[in-house]
């Protein structure tokens, strides 16, 4: 027995070495690098609009930029690798961009936006150039697939602008800017513009500049075929997103017909039952559930309004809301059936090309009756969905993680590779006052 | 008319407790044999694993117990290779046994107060199942007033009344972002009541082989007047205000078959089979006082099945002052794959222990042991929050005990 006191300090001394080692559990089950995958991520570049940029909250500001999806795909392509990424971020002194806005206020459960406009880049409409090293992410807010190969547009876009010598602003396209760069991997998402334009003005085509136009197939086909031949012309690889259901956004969920007659009832006084709006085909009609009313309608002060007539807007059969601020029964469906037409030769091409498609576009017909992404649920639903910024349109940190998710799930299942998933619950929703 | 009707649809917080990381540490010395030996051991501990037992102590002893348990899970997403570690944390699980009666009679009474589950685990904020779990400790104690009687020489009966108080402390985040795009907060604590029965039968042939028969009952906690404090954005302060909380937790029964008899002059060998009555946990339901349009009553299904447990262990008297013993068990979960939460990783769990009693005197006894648990890995998508991939826990518990005789 006094050997085994003797020794029993030694014997703790022993359990506490095996206590530290096995303490912590090692899981075994292992998620590496596959070694046989052929692709090749050391350049990569991300072209499309304002999804690649990061824009969101109605602007292009630093802390978006830095969550852009393809930001967080290249991150994780790094053990794959993947190259630097850079970004033609805003400085610290003008992070703020073009401005954004930010949620002041929950008056009676009701959002009230106000316009950030400190630490700006803007100067009398113009961004302050970026000066840099070369950059990966590409993505141009507002870029237009149909406006791709056209050197005019860059003179209309400030945020193409920010991106060229002064020499090259107006005649410098944007196939000519992305092309040229010895990539070896890319992500295209172009042609949300293309429809998303035409539908936000309810689908009214007034703008001269050539943003509201629908793009029709013929021409869609012509230059995706043309700028995908130009990004695959060394045998690259990449993955191309399909364009979202516009009519699944909250810009256009969002402003019920329910909505709008409650509040106009409620300003009254008296119970109100119709909206009138004039559409293509019938210059005033009563509103029905399945006619869209665009986002910013809400704040326009313009339901009810009698200024320069009697009848109150769109409360009266001869002042109906205009056609531009809705997307009713008919034009919705139409752009629906266009987006799939559209899809379909998204997909056709990316196929020709051996191309992974992330499938943007069911994704967000997911999100419409929404997903539980790790105890937090996610919709389409303004504000409290998570997915969406208070634009209605562009995505929230979380919304871009979810994305990236989906991007790395389509380049994973095309060429065997394993780039690990995005951890979405690091990243916010939409912050609250 | 900027009026706009907007209905916040948050997800109501779905609060969990642990039911499971049962680490049984009530007897130091059936601890060392993996929680085998209900049949061998006739002591104050037979309070615990078999009332009946009691009646067939000589003498009256009082014993104080201490463990640490230290539960330290692990889990890694699927489609990730980054690993999340729980916080390194000690509980200290403990119980104190009495007994009283007249020496070498027909009856004795005793009394027991441990704590049959608890544990703890913390995996902060900053892991993919923040939304489902930030951190959780829970334990419940149990206080057993028992008596026991020798009907004949060779068995026993007897029977305890068990009162328990059980407390619970958790937290987990809310997806609603601060200015700072910081997540929210739901913390929850509270205590609870409740009351069951643990009694048993105890026989032996000789002094050598002897047999175990015991039923601990189910203990239906209630826990009243909890406190559920939120930290949240101002401009959801009304929608969740801190407010009281009550919910019911029902701790499973037991019934146990425990067997031993000698191998050599010196060595016994000790076996017990449990089958745990899980079955009963069925849902957590948390009734908020203040309900709100976003803080509703919750309903968490958990659907737990009855699980089984086997232990085997051997005690070997090494000299007349020092037993040595050693143990291994198997114990199959009662946790389904889709319904394992980050409360309780659970799965099937292999363990190996190995203990000593050594006699410091005519009086006093030492006994000390180590249990190692391993929670086998487990690949699982929860059915609630869609968690997806992989957890593994090891358990480390050394124990000790003194025990007073006269």
């Amino acid at each position: 027995m006094k050997t085994f006191q003797k020794n029993i300090k030694l014997y703790c001394g022993l359990a506490a070495i095996a206590l530290m080692a096995s303490c912590k559990p090692e899981i075994t089950r292992e998620f590496q690098p596959a070694q046989n995958a052929n692709v090749d991520f050391s350049k990569y570049i991300a072209v499309g609009n304002s999804l690649t940029a990061g824009f969101a909250d109605g602007g292009l500001y630093l802390e978006g930029q830095n969550v852009a999806f393809p930001n967080l795909v290249a991150e994780k392509m790094k053990t794959h690798g993947g190259g630097t990424f850079n970004t033609p971020f805003f400085s610290e002194a003008q992070s703020n961009g073009s401005g954004y806005y930010r949620l002041k206020a929950l008056v009676n459960g009701q959002p009230q936006l106000e316009w950030v406009s400190d630490k700006s880049a803007l100067n009398n409409g113009v961004l302050t150039k970026f000066e840099g090293t070369e950059i990966n992410n590409l993505g141009i807010p507002g870029m237009r697939l149909d406006h791709s190969g056209v050197g005019l547009v860059s003179a209309g876009n400030m945020y193409f602008a920010r991106l060229l010598p002064s020499s090259e602003v107006g005649t410098k396209s944007y196939q000519d800017f992305v092309d040229n760069r010895n990539h070896t991997f890319f992500s295209f998402w172009l042609g949300n513009n293309d429809v998303l334009g035409y539908a936000t003005n309810g689908a009214v085509n007034d703008n001269p500049a050539g943003t509201t136009v629908l793009t029709n197939e013929q021409t869609f086909r012509a230059v995706y075929t043309q700028f995908i031949g130009k990004l695959t012309a060394n045998g690259q690889k990449g993955v191309v997103g399909t364009i979202p259901d516009v009519t699944t956004i909250p810009f256009f969920t969002t402003v019920t017909r329910k909505a709008l007659l409650d509040a106009a009832s409620a300003a009254s006084g008296q119970t109100i039952t119709n909206l009138f709006i004039a559409t293509k085909t019938n210059p005033s009609r009563p509103a029905t559930d399945n006619d869209l009313f665009a986002l910013p309608f809400s704040s326009s002060g313009l339901l009810g309004n009698t200024t320069g007539s009697p009848a109150p807007y769109g409360l009266h059969p001869d002042r109906p809301i205009e056609d531009k601020y809705v997307l009713d029964t008919e034009e919705a469906a139409a752009i629906k059936t266009h987006i799939g037409k559209l899809n379909a030769i998204i997909k056709e091409i990316a196929n020709s090309k051996n191309l992974a498609v992330a499938d943007a576009n069911a994704m967000l017909t997911k999100l419409k009756t929404g997903i539980n992404y790790n105890g937090v649920g996610v919709s389409s639903a303004f504000i409290t969905g998570n997915a969406f910024s208070l634009d209605g349109i562009h995505l929230t940190p979380m919304g871009n993680a979810i994305m990236a998710n989906l991007v790395i799930d389509a380049i994973n299942s095309k060429y065997g590779t394993k780039l690990e998933k995005v951890d979405a619950t690091d990243f916010r929703g939409v912050k609250l006052p | 008319m900027r009026k706009l009707l907007f209905a916040l649809l948050l997800a109501s917080p779905t609060l969990t407790f642990a039911q499971g990381s049962q680490v049984n540490t009530q007897g130091i010395r059936a601890l060392g044999m993996s929680g085998a030996g209900s049949a061998l051991f006739v002591d104050e501990t037979s309070i615990f694993y078999n009332p009946g037992a009691l009646s067939k102590m000589e003498n009256n002893a009082i014993s104080i117990g201490a463990s640490a348990v230290m539960y330290r899970s692990a889990f890694k997403e699927l489609d990730s290779d980054v690993q999340h570690n729980t916080k390194f944390q000690v509980t200290p699980p403990f119980s104190v046994f009495a007994t009283f009666g007249p020496k070498n009679s027909w009856w004795k009474a005793g009394i027991g107060v441990y704590t049959p589950f608890g544990g703890a685990v913390d995996w902060g904020t900053e892991w993919p199942g923040r939304y489902e779990l930030n951190h959780l400790s829970m334990r419940a104690i149990y206080i057993q007033p028992t008596l026991s009687f020798k009907l004949t020489e060779n068995f026993g009966i007897g029977g305890g009344f068990v009162y328990n108080l059980g407390s619970v402390d958790l937290s987990r985040s809310i997806p609603v972002f601060d200015q700072h795009g910081n997540a929210g907060r739901a913390e929850l604590s509270g205590v609870g009541k409740g009351m069951g029965f643990n009694v048993g039968v105890h026989y032996n042939l000789e002094e050598d082989f002897a047999i175990s028969l015991s039923y601990r009952s189910k203990v239906n906690t209630k826990l009243e007047d909890g406190d559920a404090v939120f930290t949240v954005p101002a401009a959801l302060g009304t929608s969740f205000p801190n407010t009281k909380f009550s919910a019911e937790l029902p701790l499973p029964s037991s019934f146990n078959l425990g067997i031993t008899f000698p191998m050599g002059e010196k060595l016994d060998l000790a076996a017990d089979a449990t089958l745990i009555g899980y079955s009963i946990y069925k849902e957590l339901v948390f009734d908020y006082e203040n309900n709100t349009p976003v803080l509703t009553d919750t309903r968490q299904p958990k659907k737990y099945e009855n699980a089984f447990s086997g232990k085997v262990g051997l005690n070997y008297e090494a000299t007349d002052k020092l037993d040595l013993r050693m143990g291994a068990g198997y114990v199959y979960t009662p946790v389904r794959g889709q319904y394992v939460y980050a409360e309780t990783p659970d799965n099937n769990r292999i363990m190996g222990s190995v203990g000593f009693t050594y006699n410091l005197s005519e009086k006093f006894d030492l006994s000390g042991a180590y249990t190692f648990q391993r929670i086998m890995e487990r690949t699982v998508k929860n059915v609630e929050t869609q968690l997806q991939g992989t957890y593994k826990t090891n358990i480390h518990a050394p124990g000790i005990s003194l025990t007073y005789k006269w």
